[in-house]
């Protein structure tokens, strides 16, 4: 499952016309999405989803408050299983294997695909130790290979240069731009291939969002990134590809510069001009 | 017509700022007024010999057996109250959400913080002294270690509670982030969650320790008492509060005297605890 024919080509795929047909040029898909349907209880949040993420590509996500973007992105690691009464079904494909079978190992499953949060959370103990504390639960290093790793994941945040003086000081001291960024270090010092980003500027000034979204357009380099934003300019400035959703449903998929200058669903255009939502 | 309106909220605002600081007045001036009665009462024993000296020689003696009894009683309290109360807070906190015993064991914990402490003191006089008859040739046995049961039995639900709201207080994208790290469940609560919550659970136990160490009933039938030093928790044990208790109703006005001084440092112990939880704890909140 690397490329888009191939993808085209399985039965099932392209059920919901949105996403089939969509050219993602050379670039192979890392993760499929078919048929995925999501329920909290009662209610169907996700209808009938299906779209590709190309490859060390940025996908964004936008679409109205309620419209089940987040709620996507949610189930791209299972994350909403640590709640009760949460359903998904349907085919969420990486590498070839289904992450929504439940014998795939979360814990395979989120060494491999890293989500930083709208808020930034550090945990509660030193900057050097938010970074290695991931890393110990999947890797044994030593002490030497883990200071580089460490470092490398900074660097790869840009954090590095403003936190390498304190690096034992407690990871609450920062401020919000640079708590975010290290919660991305923490999220790449796994060395994950797909890395989730829920609204990551959501809580941020001006200034820490430039840099986050200088660094997500480094960070393309090494991983697959899926981004939901609020923010219409972001998704046009530092996405490759853009999803709309709507209530639920996946309403267009298509490189960014077509979904904002000639979409092709009324709604889509509707929401980018402004005129709803 | 909006002079007016505005004249009229400036009245409202005066009446209601003058009750709330009335009654703000009220509460301090019995705090002061507490304070003030016991010290002005208890100052002639205020001496040197109340802190070294044993209540064995009476009017000529002083209140250390029974400090060191209540030390050694609360600790023993605390000890026992604090890893289980943990432990029960953060299972209620953390693990179980799925389940309907949460809600239950939740309120069952309440009734037991609202219990009278006579009651426990009786219970723990069942279910511990009594039987150690069997390990005793038959007497019964009052000792620092059933007062120490009772205590904890007081302090426990009152740990239970401020560990899981310290727990439910830490944001939920905490464990998120954590387990979307592949961090297990286990690591996440040991290791991050009770970590972000320590200091309220530390101010949680101090403010139990505080509760419990102005307690007399539930060491009436469980530590009993003990006019000498002992630092033996099998022995029958004396504190504070019992030793207050019993000078009050002493027909000598020394030993009445002695009383009003023991509870001038058990009032100004207490206050310090709960100083202490109020400052020591929250400027680390922000740091660390």
């Amino acid at each position: 499952m690397t490329n888009m024919n191939e993808v085209a080509s399985q039965p099932g795929f392209g059920t919901s016309p949105h996403a089939s047909g969509v050219d993602l040029g050379q670039v192979p898909a890392k993760m499929t999405a078919r048929d995925v349907n999501f329920h909290y209880g009662e209610f169907h949040a996700l209808k009938n989803i299906a779209m590709d993420v190309p490859e060390k590509q940025v996908t964004a996500i936008i679409g109205p408050s309620g419209c089940g973007k987040s709620t996507l992105l949610r189930i791209f690691n299972r994350i909403y299983a640590i709640y009760p009464n949460l359903r998904a079904s349907g085919e969420i494909i990486l590498d070839g294997e289904n992450i929504l079978d439940p014998k795939y190992s979360l814990n395979r499953l989120r060494s491999k695909v890293g989500m930083v949060f709208q808020k930034p959370v550090p945990f509660p103990m030193t900057i050097f130790e938010n970074v290695a504390y991931g890393i110990r639960h999947h890797e044994k290093l030593s002490r030497s290979e883990m200071e580089n790793r460490v470092e490398q994941a900074l660097r790869g945040a840009a954090l590095w240069d403003e936190v390498k003086d304190k690096l034992k000081q407690s990871a609450l001291g920062l401020s919000g731009g640079q708590q975010q960024r290290l919660c991305i270090a923490r999220g790449i010092a796994l060395k994950p291939e797909v890395l989730l980003l829920d609204e990551p500027t959501s809580a941020l000034d001006p200034i820490a969002t430039s840099r986050i979204e200088q660094l997500v357009e480094e960070l393309k380099r090494d991983f697959t990134i899926v981004i939901v934003t609020h923010n219409m300019q972001q998704a046009a400035r530092c996405s490759d590809m853009t999803a709309f959703m709507y209530m639920g449903e996946l309403i267009e998929f298509d490189r960014t510069e077509k979904i904002f200058t000639k979409p092709d669903k009324k709604q889509t255009e509707d929401y980018i001009t402004g005129r709803f939502g | 017509m909006s002079a007016s309106l505005y004249t009229k909220r400036r009245i409202k605002n005066i009446v209601a700022m003058v009750l709330s600081v009335a009654a703000t007045g009220v509460g301090l001036l019995f705090l002061a007024w507490i304070l003030w009665e016991t010290l002005s009462q208890g100052v002639a024993a205020l001496k040197p010999q109340l802190f070294t000296k044993i209540t064995a020689y009476r009017e000529e003696g002083g209140l250390a057996n029974a400090m060191v009894g209540s030390l050694i009683l609360n600790l023993l309290g605390i000890l026992i109250a604090t890893p289980i109360g943990v432990a029960a807070g953060t299972w209620l906190a953390e693990y179980s959400r799925r389940s309907r015993l949460g809600p239950t064991i939740r309120f069952l914990n309440d009734i037991l913080l609202s219990a009278p402490s006579i009651v426990l003191g009786l219970f723990v006089y069942t279910i511990v002294v009594l039987p150690s008859k069997y390990l005793s040739n038959g007497d019964i046995t009052f000792s620092g270690i059933a007062g120490g049961v009772a205590l904890a039995l007081i302090a426990l639900p009152v740990i239970v509670r401020t560990t899981d709201e310290m727990l439910r207080l830490v944001p939920g994208t905490l464990r998120e982030a954590a387990l979307s790290l592949g961090v297990p469940q286990w690591k996440l609560t040991t290791q991050i969650l009770i970590r972000a919550a320590r200091s309220g659970i530390v101010t949680g136990v101090l403010l139990a320790l505080a509760r419990i160490s102005g307690e007399t009933a539930p060491l009436l039938f469980t530590a009993f008492g003990n006019n000498f030093m002992t630092l033996n928790p099998l022995d029958k044990m004396p504190s504070l509060p019992q030793v207050i208790y019993e000078y009050t109703k002493d027909p000598s006005p020394d030993i009445n005297t002695l009383a009003w001084a023991g509870a001038f440092v058990l009032t100004m112990f207490v206050l310090a605890l709960s100083l202490i939880a109020r400052f020591a704890f929250r400027s680390k909140v922000s740091h660390d």
